[in-house]
């Protein structure tokens, strides 16, 4: 059931079945609410048994080398820590080819960007960047982050344009260094954003909505936690 | 020739044109229900508990386009169909005016997924200009309206508490879910600062009603809802009906103009169907323009004949004139209180469980506006989507501090809303671009629009609010206001999706196109059954109260074609 992006498109059918059991339980439970949550995650149960099914996922658009600093790039920017995985292992690499190999602009400012990553890697020692040493490759980050902060800003123009979703952040001064913070400004968004929208994302933030609950019921230690560090003694 | 005889044309199948059909269906009237856009199938259109990563692009569609502004207007995942912009249908403005117009061609319309938030009108709202000299009295008042608020919210269901708030009427209410922790701590800084917060109005059910499901809690009421536990004119009014047997449903059918016979009265309706690029006729013994507030006025304007060589039923020359949307200003903060905190299911039913009605109707005289706003609510642990952590991923730099950072921040930000009245003025109103038509040959709005002081003003006491209220609540505002923003410190006007007045309904039908019950002055066959016929727009979302004067206008309808005068 992979549709061509090579992801697990859920079927119509097992997703109907799905809901409709949702409804069921609802109507059994009714007013009484004693639905339980389990028959209510039904539905994401059936998903996460449809993913599995899962290719290999096969490379559209990148060559080797620019997959190769990809993948990099996606543990360097959001690594394994004792909250969950890379952003490799989240689906980073795979989410930018896919989107680059139907979009000719987004496509462009991934592999000129990582050319001009790796002739500043070339310079500066005498690699591609995928080939630097894990210090040379965190050391050319903390580079352009710090340039990133002296030299860009924020376009304030969104705050005002309720339906631009996206807000985008402009280069104040022109450097030589300008080609590759927009870059690397890209390559951080689309990754962290593959990271936590990925099944080890949501796992990571504990996102524990988009179920079915017959009521809803805030947790008195989530209560507890502002009362404890805000201005109020009572909420 | 037309091709069949109907009793009763309703051109747009939202909320207005769902009410009407319903409310004349279930009496036996026929009904012919003609829908610019297709058909809606909720298990194939809606993505009801859907992820983002069960899509290859996550929700960035396709190619990221999403990333580039050109994606679906409030994201992939909403049940709108349509958008800003659609292609082959576009719209002008004057030069100096921004103005945007969303559009939603499908069953239901823009109720699929619409905010619900469902207030009513209040005694203030309906006679502002005996209470301050400003704008337009309403040709009825608040007791007239409030058995029509009855049955409507009893009909699609509405959450709600009885609270006794003049500016705010209490109704037939849903027992509302209990607030979250953040609308929580924002309740309690609204009582410091005499603000007070209750429970939000939205039109969800949280008992079963009519073989619909109670909420199920899940957030997602803008994706549409399989349980049919909120409101949306498709599933609760459009589908039902439709089992009567008494209505024909036309979808894809584009209409041009609305034709009268030899005495002026309305004789049917010309459309273009779309899938075969042809021309066609209905007649009916009345016609109801429900097609949303700036077509309607465009399909009056367009309707041009020897009896009404400026539009059909604009003798006035009032059609399209007064145009109003909301007066929108937002601002967020980060509050520390919120910050690391105990994860749970905060997506509740789909929106704020608290809101602020306006508060300070009985203060205006203290104040350098003359009407009022209320305050709508976000926050919580969202579904992550692309986009929701860039900004804290651009602040932390990169690596694992990125990490340590969305962990801390997420759930932290609150952001505040106002949605406040707008006085209808000269400046603002809609036209026919003369030089413009669509792919179907028909000519298009052109909008005029302006903002006055009393709007400005209004914004930057919303301003002052959300600030005072984010620091009581221990938070720091994110994007702050200042005088540099002094001009574009509210939301574009049109993008509240708020547009009312274009046909706005009056006693004298010389400074009026309706009469009280939404009737043509001057065409007694011919309705308006959507935000068209207001007189002013007070703060409160417009779609509750299309229902209510839909439903009165129904009935005064269908009582009038029994006594044989329509």
């Amino acid at each position: 059931m992979s549709d061509k992006s090579g992801f697990v498109r859920i079927d119509t059918l097992s997703r109907r079945d799905a809901l409709r059991r949702i409804a069921l339980a609802l109507t059994a439970g009714g007013i009484a609410g004693t639905m339980r949550r389990a028959d209510g995650t039904e539905v994401h149960e059936q998903v996460e048994q449809e993913r599995t099914l899962q290719g290999e996922y096969k490379v559209k658009y990148f060559n080797e080398h620019e997959f190769k600093t990809l993948e990099r790039l996606s543990e360097l920017i959001v690594p394994e820590d004792e909250g969950g995985p890379s952003a490799r292992e989240g689906g980073a690499p795979e989410f930018i080819d896919l989107l680059a190999s139907e979009n000719a602009e987004l496509a462009a400012i991934f592999t000129g960007g990582i050319l001009w990553l790796d002739h500043r890697a070339n310079q500066s020692h005498g690699h591609a960047f995928a080939e630097c040493t894990a210090e040379q490759q965190d050391e050319m980050l903390v580079s352009l982050v710090e340039a990133e902060r002296t030299e860009t800003g924020p376009d304030t123009e969104w705050q005002t344009e309720e339906h631009a979703r996206f807000s985008v952040f402009g280069v104040r001064k022109p450097s030589d260094l300008r080609r590759g913070l927009v870059f690397f400004d890209w390559a951080r968004r689309l990754v962290v954003d593959a990271y936590y929208t990925s099944p080890a994302g949501i796992k990571d933030l504990g996102f524990l909505g988009n179920a079915s609950h017959s009521e809803y019921r805030v947790p008195g230690q989530a209560i507890a936690h502002v009362v404890e560090r805000g201005p109020f003694r009572d909420i | 020739m037309a091709e069949t005889k109907y009793d009763v044309i309703v051109v747009g199948a939202g909320a207005g044109g769902g009410t009407m059909t319903r409310v004349l269906a279930d009496k036996g009237i026929k009904v012919a229900l003609v829908e610019a856009g297709p058909m809606l199938d909720p298990q194939r259109d809606f993505k009801t508990n859907k992820w983002p990563h069960d899509y290859g692009h996550r929700g960035a569609e396709e190619g990221g386009k999403a990333y580039f502004g050109k994606g679906q207007a409030y994201g992939f995942m909403i049940a709108a169909s349509g958008g800003w912009q659609l292609e082959g249908e576009p719209y002008t403005t004057a030069p100096g005016t921004k103005f945007e117009w969303f559009r939603s061609r499908v069953v239901g319309g823009r109720t699929n997924h619409y905010g619900r938030m469902s207030f009513r009108f209040s005694d203030l709202d309906m006679q502002p200009y005996s209470r301050d000299g400003i704008g337009w009295d309403w040709p009825i008042t608040y007791e007239d309206l409030a058995p029509w608020y009855d049955r409507a919210e009893e009909f699609i269901g509405v959450t709600g508490t009885q609270e006794g708030i003049r500016s705010a009427p209490d109704g037939k209410f849903h027992a509302p879910p209990e607030p979250k922790a953040h609308e929580r701590l924002i309740r309690a800084a609204g009582g410091r600062l005499g603000i007070p917060f209750i429970a939000n109005r939205r039109a969800v059910i949280t008992r079963s009603i009519n073989g619909r499901l109670p909420c199920h809690y899940c957030g997602q009421c803008g994706r549409g809802c399989l349980t049919e536990s909120n409101y949306s004119a498709s599933q609760v009014e459009i589908f039902p009906a439709m089992k009567t047997g008494n209505v024909t449903l036309i979808t894809d059918a584009m209409v041009r103009k609305v034709e009268v016979d030899a005495q002026g009265l309305a004789r049917g309706v010309v459309y273009v169907d779309k899938a075969a690029r042809t021309e066609r006729r209905l007649e009916g013994r009345a016609v109801v323009l429900a097609a949303s507030a700036c077509e309607t006025a465009r399909l009056m304007l367009n309707s041009k004949s020897s009896h009404f060589p400026d539009g059909i039923a604009n003798g006035s020359g009032l059609v399209g004139r007064y145009l109003m949307d909301t007066v929108g200003f937002s601002l967020g903060g980060i509050l520390p209180a919120l910050e690391n905190m105990p994860r749970y299911d905060t997506d509740g039913f789909g929106g704020a469980h608290l809101y602020a009605p306006w508060w300070l109707w009985d203060d205006h005289s203290k104040l350098d506006f003359p009407r009022g706003y209320h305050i709508e609510m976000g926050g919580g642990f969202r579904i992550p989507s692309p986009g929701s952590f860039t900004a804290i991923a651009r602040q932390a730099g990169y690596g694992a501090e990125i990490k340590r950072r969305v962990r801390e921040l997420y759930g932290s930000f609150v952001g505040l809303s106002g949605r406040g009245e707008m006085i209808p003025n000269n400046q603002s109103y809609m036209d026919i671009d003369p030089d413009t038509v669509d792919r179907w040959g028909i000519p298009v709005p052109r909008f005029h629009f302006s903002f006055s002081d009393y709007e400005w003003r209004q914004a930057r006491h919303m301003e002052r609010t959300f600030r005072d209220l984010i620091e009581a609540a221990g938070g720091t505002v994110l994007g702050i206001g200042n005088t540099a923003r002094e001009r574009t410190g509210i939301a574009v006007p049109g993008s509240i999706i708020h547009e009312v007045g274009t046909a706005r309904m009056g006693s004298s039908p010389n400074t009026s196109v309706l009469n009280q019950y939404c009737q043509a002055h001057e065409v007694p066959n011919l309705f308006v059954a959507d935000g068209a016929s207001f007189v002013s727009n007070p703060d409160k979302n417009p779609t509750l109260t299309i229902n209510a004067l839909s439903w009165r206008t129904a009935e005064y309808l269908s009582e009038e074609m029994r006594k044989g005068n329509v």
